[in-house]
């Protein structure tokens, strides 16, 4: 059985990473903010500058009570609109698997943020693993609990895959953090181990201004 | 008929009843942004609620194009309808007048009560007509900045709120005063009309002016190009509305009676609708105001010379909630949007959402729970 892991303390873990990772006063984008929750904290903690962009508007509303900037819409269609390395960081936690074009979106995110911050949970965890192979079934539990028929579309993507497109793209992946299953202790063992990842990236230098003379 | 005033409870919100206006009459001479000027102006407003004791809770409502100062309550219980935004202001609603102290004044320009065309030109005793100044969205603002500043004495507001022309006030308030208020409300609004806005106000205008009655503008009260007005007022109604708004509350359904009908009768209720809303129009709006108040829309412009929205926001220090319709095709979600973005470029605090109701540009008028507690959160911090 899986360690209990519930929303709560999963939620907790990720605002302690970032929060210990993004500096006082920086300015943040959260792509995929929901609620606001991070931007909340880091606001609260970090004294941050921070704006969110959702699609869903219940959670922009929600964020407006909360006082914080939010941009109802598209990431991408937002990153379009906005000028070079004008954050101090992107976050995109726990968004990459609802993304439609993920590597349009971390491109952009990288010309907007000068660091990035990518947040998501392990497909290729060793247990969803032998979840799928021994019931040849869509994944079913605590973190991914919908059935097929209930869901979005959705990038099943391992820390593998991720590692794997970053040094396709030329990203450097500075800083990362694997979580155990039970989504507290930190690993530095083999990927499959880790239920949930956190990473900070940045664009070669080299490559950031290859790009732009593009 | 319309129910006298009924407090608001933790479940209901209640209503303002009987409500009046005031003038407030400024003897100052007042320069327009074109460097024309008036010896003076009068500014009709209402205003609800309390305001309290340092002057903290007021909020100021701008009004659209065919708006006035009476938003909310009745000014008698003959009254066939409310003001124009009671659904939203009141006892317990989301712009709570047991809060706030709401005011909202007749644009400078307009047609009832503040001074605008329609007024006596105290040199010539005749109505100013076409002598009225040219006049920008940013005069209507100067006028209101004295009506809360000086005759109301509010050194800040707590918000602004308007929607359409009203919208564009508000951000007009965010830029020449960013000290005198410290939120701004806009919603299916934009920083400059394109074209085609432009495009349907100059068929309005011309509609007035080729009436017979016109006569350039010299008409007396009661008097004018009522037709041209009345047919200005059901083509811009048709652009505040939307196929499927329409489709949905008119469809292809037929003015029941009378068989022997000419082929110039109202045969459908959209057409007997418009028709309506034309003579309405005609009994409580001017000619010429309606060409100011176009013009200023049409020449209100954020981009500026430098074509960078970011150079007149710049200037912005309240929080802001832009709020675009998805069916408003007049004023659509993109020149809602780019007001935000813009102002993210630079590093203000705004938030832009986005209601998706089927009703067009007249969406922000309608009763909506979404745009209810967008209102109510962003007033609540």
């Amino acid at each position: 059985m899986n360690p209990p892991v519930n929303k709560h303390n999963k939620r907790e873990r990720d605002l302690q990473i970032l929060g210990q990772w993004i500096e006082n006063g920086a300015s943040v984008l959260d792509l995929g903010c929901g609620r606001g929750v991070l931007l909340d904290f880091l606001h609260q903690q970090r004294g941050i500058y921070g704006v969110g962009v959702d699609i869903d508007p219940a959670k922009v509303a929600v964020c407006t009570r909360k006082g914080l900037n939010v941009w109802q819409g598209d990431a991408d269609a937002f990153l379009r609109g906005m000028p070079d390395q004008f954050y101090d960081w992107v976050v995109i936690s726990r968004t990459l698997q609802d993304l439609t074009q993920p590597a349009a979106v971390i491109n952009a995110a990288l010309r907007v943020g000068k660091q990035l911050a990518v947040g998501f949970v392990n497909y290729g965890y060793w247990r969803n693993r032998l979840a799928t192979a021994l019931t040849g079934a869509k994944l079913r539990n605590e973190v991914f609990p919908q059935s097929w028929e209930d869901t979005q579309p959705h990038n099943p993507v391992t820390v593998a895959m991720f590692e794997d497109f970053c040094q396709r793209h030329n990203i450097q992946i500075l800083r990362k953090v694997y979580l155990r299953g039970d989504w507290h202790a930190r690993l530095s063992l083999q990927p499959i181990c880790a239920q949930a990842t956190h990473c900070t990236c940045s664009r070669g230098a080299d490559s950031y201004f290859r790009s732009k003379s593009n | 008929m319309f129910e006298p005033p009924t407090a608001s409870t933790d479940q209901q919100p209640g209503e303002l009843g009987l409500v009046q206006w005031h003038d407030f009459v400024c003897r100052e001479e007042f320069v327009f942004d074109s460097g024309q000027k008036l010896p003076g102006i009068t500014i009709r407003y209402e205003t609800y609620g309390e305001l309290n004791a340092d002057k903290s809770n007021a909020i100021l409502i701008c009004h659209a194009l065919s708006g006035d100062h009476h938003c909310a309550g009745v000014h008698s219980f003959h009254d066939r309808k409310p003001g124009w935004w009671n659904n939203i202001i009141g006892p317990g609603k989301p712009v709570d007048t047991n809060k706030f102290f709401v005011i909202c004044s007749n644009c400078l320009g307009g047609c009832q009560g503040s001074t605008g065309p329609g007024s006596i030109n105290p040199e010539t005793n005749l109505p100013y007509g076409r002598d009225f100044p040219w006049l920008s969205i940013a005069d209507m603002v100067r006028a209101q900045h004295l009506l809360v500043t000086k005759h109301l004495g509010i050194s800040c507001l707590y918000a602004a709120i308007g929607g359409s022309m009203g919208g564009m006030q508000v951000l007009q308030w965010g830029i020449s005063y960013p000290h005198a208020v410290a939120r701004l409300l806009p919603m299916a609004t934009t920083a400059r009309q394109n074209a085609q806005a432009i495009a349907f106000n100059e068929v309005g205008r011309n509609a007035i002016t080729r009436d017979p009655d016109w006569n350039n503008g010299n008409y007396g009260r009661g008097k004018g190009p009522q037709t041209g007005l009345a047919i200005a007022r059901m083509m811009a109604h048709i652009t505040y509305l939307s196929d499927k708004g329409l489709e949905e509350k008119f469809g292809r359904g037929k003015v029941t009676a009378g068989s022997n009908r000419s082929p110039l009768d109202a045969e459908f209720e959209i057409e007997s609708y418009l028709r309506y809303q034309g003579q309405s129009f005609i009994n409580r709006f001017d000619a010429n105001t309606y060409i100011y108040f176009t013009k200023a829309l049409d020449r209100f412009d954020l981009f500026g010379p430098s074509g960078r929205l970011e150079d007149a926001l710049s200037a912005v220090s309240a929080r802001t909630l832009v709020i675009g319709f998805t069916s408003d095709w007049l004023f659509p979600p993109p020149q809602n949007r780019a007001i935000v973005q813009a102002l993210l470029r630079c590093k203000k605090h705004a938030t832009y959402a986005e209601i998706d109701m089927d009703l067009g540009h007249d969406s922000f008028l309608v009763e909506a729970p979404e745009l209810y507690t967008l209102v109510r959160n962003f007033l609540s911090v």
